[in-house]
């Protein structure tokens, strides 16, 4: 068992005159010491890739594949890969700061403690409101996966019912998630398994064909059919498929033996959906080519299966694309409220927003100011600018851990003492961080500018509700 | 008194389960590890549920804590907020070096004990657990022991006898022991049925297989169908590393 001892103490009162919560003495594989009481650490190595993978696999595989072969052509792969690689550079610092300090709140914690409280605050409630967009673009997701069914049935509706369905869902979730104290964990290690099987049986028979074992054949295309630079805007787009493993870092503060679980939860589930979505993108293209997959849109990977399989392979592909999404918006609510939870415990937003229901033991105040105002951005229906925001405002959270990483590296205090260090230092999170930063610039300025309003109202609360709040670790 | 055992004592503090009448003075010789413990669902993180209930748990855990003082035990406390109960258990176990753990039902006065006896494995730390708390109670202690189909009786004559022998040694006045053998009986049908008589009954802990993953630790289910409390005496460090290394 290896102890750490958890030095940065926080200080100061915000506005309301609440004081940060004090830090923990000692860190164990098993539980987090305040005094004489022990929070228990209950999540293992495949509880931690559940989450990972069962944030991420939504997007990149069910809604994303028509939108990038639309914006790139064939090579949508090479964009896929683009964000896995990103992913991956931000994923190895990540591992050292979350072993370093695994505590709930993920990359708020690591940048509040590394590099300040006005930085955390931006990131915090940056990622706050990024799960949000995140959320509800998954959930926008859903309601296309939806009335796929619908029409499927061959009901016709007279209206569009994707966004009524968004809304419904996310609703339903914020409610189970309040109410339900059933065995949420378990189900979504069995969704993410079950995901996982239909999702090689297709790619397995999908990559065959396309490579003509079954006569098919791939279509020809030229690779770049679109050029060179929609390679990156159409990166930046689906980076929102790569969102998922910081997720693991949000419920740091409760997996098992952290040293070593959190870098395998992360840069496996990194690595794993990585291949997952580029070899999506390739049967996807191969079997139709980039023009006809791009006007099948966001459930074209129906479309794919209905051409290899027939009925059966598009209803299997339906069922799996309903539950990926449904449970990536779910993943997402859960780590907005501990995000929530994250930023009341440092008095950056009010005690009372992490409040715990007496009836059924659940943060309704945290879950509803994440469920609330996902209902509103579903409303929008705007599946790209969602996808673009979300990324934007986890893009800037991935910059700066990787600063936060190198800060602390520098000044060495004495309580950083990460059990795992990340290899290529300080190549590594340097190029990280100039690739997260720079996968902005090819964003739709929509997208920016939403997401520097965000940051900037974030400082604002920052500086007018907890501006003598400090947090960073003595160094 | 010279050693006394350590005896872990669980209580969901915060859903009004409290200490049950009896299990102080049961414990009156015992090293009590007092683990109170809230379980909380997955969409909470612990440390909220801490911020929210740390002060309320810790007063009644105080009160619990001056009941076993009173009755004359030595205590340790430990506040723990988990999402799943029984690993909060086996850890605090474990980490505290305990003999056996408490399923805590109510009992008048103790004045009569039933202890199964499984076999030969562990069968130290039972005598530990019975000699350490009973030993200068009084009581009267039964040793019994379900045999099976291939166990002659004088096996199972001679596991007792050596169990009495070792009782003996560890202070315990063994004209207070009698001993009981049935046989060719479900070993948990016939405790349960024998425990009736008894105030409150120590037992070992099985090693786990598939019939206790689908009906639960005898342990617990004689407690459930008996009402009074258990003693259930764990496996000794070693093989409790087994058996949680399974998980992942």
């Amino acid at each position: 068992m290896v102890d750490q001892s958890v030095d940065a103490e926080p200080a100061g009162q915000n506005i309301a005159g609440e004081a940060p919560v004090e830090e923990p003495e000692v860190v164990t594989d098993d539980t987090t010491v305040h005094d004489d009481v022990e929070l228990e650490r209950t999540i293992g190595l495949v509880g931690g890739l559940a989450i990972g993978i069962g944030t991420m696999i939504g997007a990149g595989i069910f809604v994303f594949p028509g939108l990038a072969a639309d914006n790139a052509g064939l090579a949508a792969t090479l964009s896929f890969a683009i964000g896995g690689l990103i992913a991956l550079l931000v994923a190895l610092p990540t591992s050292e700061l979350a072993t370093a300090m695994p505590r709930s709140g993920g990359g708020y914690y690591f940048i509040s403690r590394g590099m300040g409280t006005a930085y955390g605050a931006i990131v915090g409630l940056g990622l706050w409101l990024g799960l949000m967009f995140a959320a509800a673009f998954y959930l926008v997701g859903l309601g296309h996966y939806a009335s796929a069914v619908f029409t499927e049935l061959g009901v016709a509706l007279p209206f569009s019912p994707v966004i009524g369905i968004g809304l419904l869902f996310g609703a339903a979730l914020t409610a189970l998630s309040i109410g339900g104290t059933e065995n949420t964990a378990k189900i979504q290690n069995a969704v993410v398994g079950v995901l996982l099987v239909v999702l090689t049986g297709f790619l397995s028979y999908g990559v065959l064909d396309a490579v003509g074992v079954f006569g098919g054949g791939t279509v020809p295309e030229q690779f770049f059919s679109r050029g060179y630079f929609p390679v990156l805007t159409t990166a930046a787009l689906v980076f929102t498929s790569y969102l998922g493993f910081a997720q693991v870092a949000t419920v740091a503060g409760e997996i098992k033996q952290p040293g070593r679980n959190l870098p395998l939860a992360m840069v496996g589930s990194v690595l794993i959906v990585t291949v997952f979505y580029v070899v999506t993108i390739f049967v996807a293209t191969s079997a139709f080519g980039a023009d006809r997959l791009g006007q099948f849109g966001e459930t074209a990977m129906v479309e794919v299966a209905r051409d290899f399989l027939g009925l059966p392979g598009a209803v299997a592909i339906l069922g799996a694309g309903l539950l990926a999404t449904f449970s990536s918006a779910n993943a997402s609510i859960l780590s907005a409220s501990r995000a929530v939870y994250a930023l009341s415990r440092d008095a950056l937003l009010p005690r009372k927003a992490s409040e715990v229901n007496l009836r059924y033991g659940t943060p309704h105040v945290a879950l509803l100011a994440a469920g609330g105002p996902i209902l509103v951005l579903v409303a929008t229906g705007q599946v790209e600018l969602l996808a673009e925001v979300a990324s934007f405002l986890h893009l800037i959270m991935y910059g700066l851990m990787c600063v936060a990483l190198i800060v602390l590296r520098r000044r060495d205090p004495e309580w950083y003492t990460p059990s795992y260090r990340v290899p290529g230092y300080p190549v590594v999170p340097a190029v990280g961080a100039l690739a997260s930063f720079g996968l902005i610039a090819f964003m739709q300025f929509a997208s920016i500018g939403i997401g520097v309003v965000v940051m900037l109202v974030s400082y604002l609360w920052y500086r007018y509700y907890a501006g003598d709040v400090t947090l960073k670790g003595d160094i | 008194m010279t050693d006394r055992p350590s005896i872990l004592v669980p209580v969901r503090v915060l859903e009004g389960e409290s200490v049950p009448e009896g299990v102080p003075e049961l414990l009156a010789n015992a090293h009590v590890v007092l683990l109170g413990y809230h379980v909380i669902p997955e969409q909470t993180a612990p440390g909220q549920a801490q911020m929210q209930f740390e002060e309320r748990a810790t007063e009644r855990l105080e009160e619990y804590e001056t009941i076993f003082e009173d009755a004359g035990a030595t205590v340790e406390r430990r506040l723990v907020f988990t999402h799943d109960g029984q690993k909060t258990i086996d850890r605090t176990t474990t980490e505290h070096d305990c003999l056996a753990v408490v399923v805590p039902n109510a009992t008048g006065p103790v004045e009569d004990v039933l202890v199964a006896v499984r076999g030969a494995v562990g069968i130290d730390r039972l005598a530990r657990v019975v000699a350490g708390l009973f030993g200068e109670m009084g009581v009267s202690v039964t040793l019994y022991h379900v045999a099976h189909a291939d166990e002659t009786d004088e096996d199972a004559e001679t596991l007792l006898a050596g169990l009495e022998d070792r009782l003996g040694d560890l202070g315990l006045d063994t004209s207070t022991i009698e001993t009981r053998v049935d046989r060719d009986r479900d070993p948990l049908d016939a405790i349960v049925e024998a425990a009736d008589a008894f105030d409150t009954v120590v037992m070992g802990e099985s090693d786990p297989s598939l019939s206790t993953f689908v009906f639960g630790m005898p342990g617990d289910q004689v407690a459930d169908r008996f009402l009074g409390p258990v003693l259930v005496v764990q496996r000794g460090p070693a093989s409790t590393d087994v058996a949680t290394d399974g998980e992942e």
